[in-house]
């Protein structure tokens, strides 16, 4: 007991925490699952059915079409944007000009605050084969004929990793530069002592200390990466559906539109097993303590 | 591969690196890059920079545009028929006063108790070890997973039961915390030498203090990181307000926003409204974001040393 | 012993929250009961229901509106009072800004009690299949409003017939359909003839494509655009099929526009898009960026609603009073028969849910929708806001009126006997007469429907865009709704 109460004051500073998911979510969360298994009406008894829901979604080739696509767009969508928000963090912090790299880290924030619908929009105007600034480029550059990016498949998912890791750099880059100014100064010291030029301090110093914020940073967007959504209702149309729909427009359309909660709550639990188990792939795999 | 450790305790807390400012951001002669690498890296950031800027200008340029002119199809650099119709109409079809000031206070009150509570919940789980940690970890995980869809109906029914629709404290109390607001603190406060900490305790400080003491004001900058995320995500929230709040005089503005730029879309409605309307909705909602980035961007050149010239 | 104190502890946090979760609970209680006394049709616990239902001086009527009501959330309380004014009943308007299927499932679910929900078609019939709204039938047959013929004719019943015959809905507007909406003054302008079969629909709209129709002396303009399929029946017309399902008399599930008869009309747009004259954006545009290519002359035909006719006439006149522009509704292509296929809009309506406390409130308020008073709030808006009556008896629009295009919910009232005092706008009652009397059906659609139309429209794109020949394309079509089940 007395380690316990050693920590007394540590748990005490995680109850808010636990109360608000215990009543916001978990319960919730519990009455969801009910959902499942029962035949869904608003109003009214709802007969328990066991797991003919879950079994309907399983059952479902659209639903394996959706749980591929997303593992596509979402895996490329988590490398890229991995790689590209550390570039720019890397980037803006060899920027001598104090002014410079604070218009530049503002402005690579930008597209965050907008939502999916008018970077989305913006960027079907972009990639439109009539006139779009793409396909101007690809004029000036002699490629031919205007290519419609955005109603061919082979596009469609490169198209919206694109995309999304061009949206969410800045604001992914924002916690490197944050954990960047946390790297304790006196190992650039050692390292200027020992010789290391700008480059080596990078690669021996400012790396290696990024790590745990990398790995952080990786496991929040692993997930969030199968609840991916906005983007892909703005920027799909009908010829790439195949190809770009997703988990949760599949839970929306077939749950939400229809007022299927039934379905909805089951495919909602595989999505959070299917993310749990992602989560643990991971932690096994790159060998981060979750905890 | 080499790799350099932190020093002993000692060195990191007093030792002579802290008193100037870290060499990262100083620019000081021997850490600049070769000056034909720079100018690369300059030239990059400022293409990238291009582009990020498209969308603001877009909005704006749409925004100041006639309602007609507004409508032509493409982007445009420069307004193709100078007018502020678009903003005299959002001004003259609401009062956007009343759910500006909403919003205001859900905004900041929602996201000073959530920064609150998040740092107390990393800083617990920044301790590396105490009896029930992998629980508590494994606790926060799964409310990471949930889609808010899942969990809709059942959701409304706990605001109801607990009296909380229609009210502003409805939207503050949704996501009053987050799995991973409480993780990013977590990380951020793991910055900050171990030590401190022990040291700390061993003077007989308690928790909290060590945490506003010592943590918040080292890793000021990760502060400063999830203040911004939560204030945008706050000022944005949609679906709650959507969801919870049905009298007009609680309207949030982006709710009242919405209600005015509603798309028509395949439904036989006849109700319109032109994109520069819409798009001056828009940059009205967004500017008190982009008036609160310099404040918060000041944080990121500062953090350790700041922090530790205070104690 | 390490794992008695872990558990001890464990049950020590569950304890604390639950007590903590118990108090929340009964504080909030005390101020659940607060906001009820603040607003009694919102009276959770049974027992205050019952207290509300004793005093039949309180009722409120609750609505959750999709269309009705103010524009803004302060002409929504002006549109509750002007009701009030004109009815006496008391009413409460929830007017969701977005996601209406969000709000009213959760609404519902979530054990709210609403007199009257507004739906559209696929709503209502889920709604109906769960068992969630009231059987109206003789609620209104005993209605002298709401049964008069000359209301509600009686055909578009059948629209919302489910069973034998059960009727769970009544009426919000009587609603046109789509249709091609030509650009008239073009036509004029390089002396075109009205085209009624493909191929002078083609040559409409290559001179559209080629001759410069809007005299800026650049080829920026297209003949036609759309909205992915949304919408070619109005030349699916020519080849007779109709979109989305037919379902025959055994039962039997055909798609028309997965059979090879639509195949020249696949064709037919193929050559349109290889030459340019289709708007190649038409896989991406919705239905917004269509409207104002529209409007801003890029291009000479859109297909959509009989009511846009007007305004889009309307939007160009009061941007420049000297336009050239008028827009106009054309019936599209006639099939070798000479009739004509078109689709009218599926109907809107508004249902009772079972649960809801003031069911007479509810009809009484349909009866005042649909009876004159009504239809001009439902379409001009409130007096003295959207407008005004002169000393002549006289309807004028205020600047705000003018604004909302008449369009308060129920812009076209099934009211047959209504006539709006404004005037409708130029273009718009004729092409309503082109839906109204080229016998323009409702489609039909199924809980699948959904499911089969992206494999309908993955094809019929391919098939447009020429990456497919057409014959192939609607092959592969057929075969994969069949393997999928979704056709018989």
């Amino acid at each position: 007991m007395p380690r316990f109460r050693q920590h007394t004051g540590l748990y005490l500073m995680f109850i808010p925490v636990i109360v608000y998911f215990l009543i916001f979510l978990y319960f919730p969360l519990l009455r969801a699952f009910t959902i499942s298994l029962q035949e869904f009406r608003m109003i009214g008894d709802r007969p328990f059915v066991g797991l003919d829901q879950y079994k309907a979604v399983l059952a479902d080739p659209f639903f394996w079409q959706a749980l591929k696509n997303t593992l596509m767009i979402g895996a490329g969508q988590l490398a890229f944007g991995f790689v590209a928000s550390l570039l720019a963090a890397l980037s803006l912090g060899e920027v001598l000009n104090p002014l410079f790299r604070k218009i530049n880290q503002m402005i690579l924030y930008l597209p965050h605050l907008f939502s999916w619908v008018i970077v989305g929009g913006i960027w079907i105007v972009l990639l439109s084969p009539d006139g779009g600034m793409i396909n101007e480029l690809l004029k000036l550059a002699g490629l031919g004929q205007p290519v419609h990016f955005l109603a061919e498949e082979r596009y469609a998912r490169w198209i919206m990793i694109g995309t999304s890791v061009w949206k969410e750099m800045g604001y992914t880059c924002i916690i490197y530069l944050a954990a960047m100014t946390l790297i304790n100064p006196s190992l650039y010291e050692a390292a200027r002592i020992d010789g290391a030029g700008r480059l080596k301090q990078l690669l021996y110093v400012t790396l290696p200390q990024l790590v745990p914020t990398m790995k952080t940073v990786f496991v929040l967007q692993l997930l969030g990466v199968l609840r991916m959504f906005d983007q892909l209702v703005v920027m799909r149309n009908p010829a790439i559906y195949r190809e770009v729909d997703v988990l949760m427009t599949y839970v929306y359309e077939n749950g939400i539109q229809q007022f299927q909660m039934d379905l909805a709550s089951a495919a909602s639990f595989l999505i959070i097993a299917a993310t749990l188990l992602l989560t643990f792939i991971f932690s096994r795999v790159s060998k981060y303590d979750l905890s | 591969m080499q790799s350099y450790k932190i020093a002993a305790p000692a060195a990191s807390k007093r030792g002579k690196g802290l008193n100037r400012r870290p060499r990262l951001w100083s620019g000081a002669a021997d850490t600049r890059l070769h000056p034909a690498l720079r100018a690369v890296n300059g030239l990059l950031l400022i293409l990238l920079s291009l582009t990020m800027i498209l969308p603001i200008w877009n909005s704006l340029i749409i925004s100041l545009s006639g309602s007609l002119a507004s409508m032509q199809p493409g982007l445009r650099f420069l307004p193709a028929d100078f007018s502020l119709e678009g903003y005299q109409r959002v001004w003259s079809r609401m009062a956007l006063w009343r759910p500006f000031m909403n919003n205001v206070i859900v905004t900041f009150a929602g996201t000073l108790l959530h920064v609150l509570l998040c740092s107390m919940a990393g800083y617990t789980l920044m301790i590396r070890f105490f009896p029930f940690k992998r629980l508590l970890v494994g606790f926060l995980f799964v409310t990471m997973t949930v889609p808010s869809e899942a969990i809709l109906i059942p959701l409304y029914i706990v605001n109801k039961e607990l009296g909380l629709l229609n009210t502003l404290s409805a939207l503050v109390l949704s996501g009053i915390v987050s799995g991973f607001s409480i993780l990013l603190m977590a990380s951020f406060f793991r910055s900050v030498p171990y030590e401190m900490q022990e040291s700390a305790r061993i003077d007989g400080a308690g928790d909290l203090r060590i945490l506003f003491r010592i943590y918040m004001p080292l890793a000021a900058s990760g502060i400063a990181t999830v203040t911004l995320f939560e204030f945008v995500s706050r000022w944005n929230q949609f679906t709650p307000a959507l969801l919870y709040i049905s009298d007009s005089s609680k309207y949030t503005l982006q709710i009242a926003l919405r209600s005015l730029i509603i798309l028509s879309d395949s439904t036989s409605g006849s109700d319109v409204t032109t994109p520069n309307v819409r798009m001056a909705g828009v940059m009205i909602a967004i500017l008190p974001l982009l008036a609160i980035y310099p404040f918060v961007q000041r944080y990121f050149v500062q953090g350790l040393t700041a922090g530790a010239m205070k104690e | 012993m390490s794992s008695i104190r872990r558990s001890t502890g464990f049950t020590l946090l569950v304890a604390a929250a639950i007590t903590l979760s118990a108090c929340g609970n009964n504080a909030a209680g005390n101020g659940n009961t607060a906001t009820a006394s603040g607003s009694p049709s919102q009276g959770n616990a049974p027992a205050q229901t019952a207290a509300a239902t004793e005093k039949p001086a309180k009722q409120t009527l609750r609505i959750l509106s999709g269309v009705a009501g103010g524009k803004t959330p302060e002409e929504n309380e002006q549109f509750e009072q002007e009701i009030e004014r004109l009815t006496g009943i008391e009413i409460e308007i929830e007017k969701p800004a977005a996601d209406y299927s969000k709000k009213l499932m959760a609404a519902l679910a979530g054990g709210e009690k609403y007199d009257l929900v507004y739906m559209g078609k696929t709503e209502m019939d889920q709604l109906v299949d769960q068992g969630v709204l009231t059987r109206l039938n003789d609620l209104i047959e005993a209605s002298p409003v709401l049964s008069d013929p000359a209301v509600i004719e009686p055909g578009e019943w059948e629209q919302v017939k489910y069973g034998d015959g059960d009727i769970y809905s009544i009426f919000n507007k009587k609603e046109g359909g789509t249709l091609p909406i030509v650009r008239q003054d073009w036509m004029d302008k390089l002396e075109l003839d009205q085209p009624t079969t493909l191929d002078e629909f083609y040559t409409v709209l290559k001179a559209f494509k080629e001759q410069d129709p809007d005299g800026n002396g650049q080829a920026d303009t297209y003949g036609l655009s759309t909205s992915g399929l949304y919408d070619i029946q109005g030349f699916m017309s020519a080849a007779g099929v109709k979109y989305r399902y037919v379902i025959d008399s055994e039962g039997k599930r055909s798609i028309p526009y997965a059979t090879e008869a639509a195949v020249p009309v696949y064709e037919w747009f193929a050559k349109l898009y290889k030459e340019g004259i289709l708007d190649p954006n038409f896989a991406t545009n919705d239905t917004a960026k269509m409207r104002e290519l529209f409007l801003s002359d890029r291009v000479g035909m859109v297909t959509y609603w009989d009511a846009w006719v007007g305004l889009f006439n309307n939007m160009r006149q009061t941007e420049d009073p000297d336009t050239a522009f008028v827009a106009k509704g054309i019936t599209g292509a006639a099939a070798p028969d000479g009739s004509y296929m078109l689709r009218r809009g599926d109907p809107s309506v508004w249902g009772i849910p079972v649960n809801a406390e003031h069911p007479d409130a509810a009809i009484a308020f349909m009866e005042f929708w649909h009876s004159e008073p009504g239809n001009i709030l439902s379409t001009l808006g409130i007096e003295g806001v959207d407008w005004t009556k002169g000393s002549d008896g006289s309807y004028a629009l205020t600047e705000t009126g003018g604004e909302h295009g008449m369009d308060h919910g129920a812009p076209f009232p099934s009211n047959t006997k209504f006539v709006n005092p404004i005037g409708t706008l130029p273009g718009a009652m004729e092409a309503r007469e082109m839906i109204f009397s080229n016998n323009s059906a409702v489609e039909l659609s199924t809980a699948d429907w959904p499911n089969a139309e992206k494999i309908v429209q993955s094809y019929a794109f391919k098939a447009m865009m020429g990456e497919l020949p057409a014959a192939e394309a609607v092959k592969s079509m057929n075969a994969e709704l069949k393997s999928a089940g979704l056709i018989d």
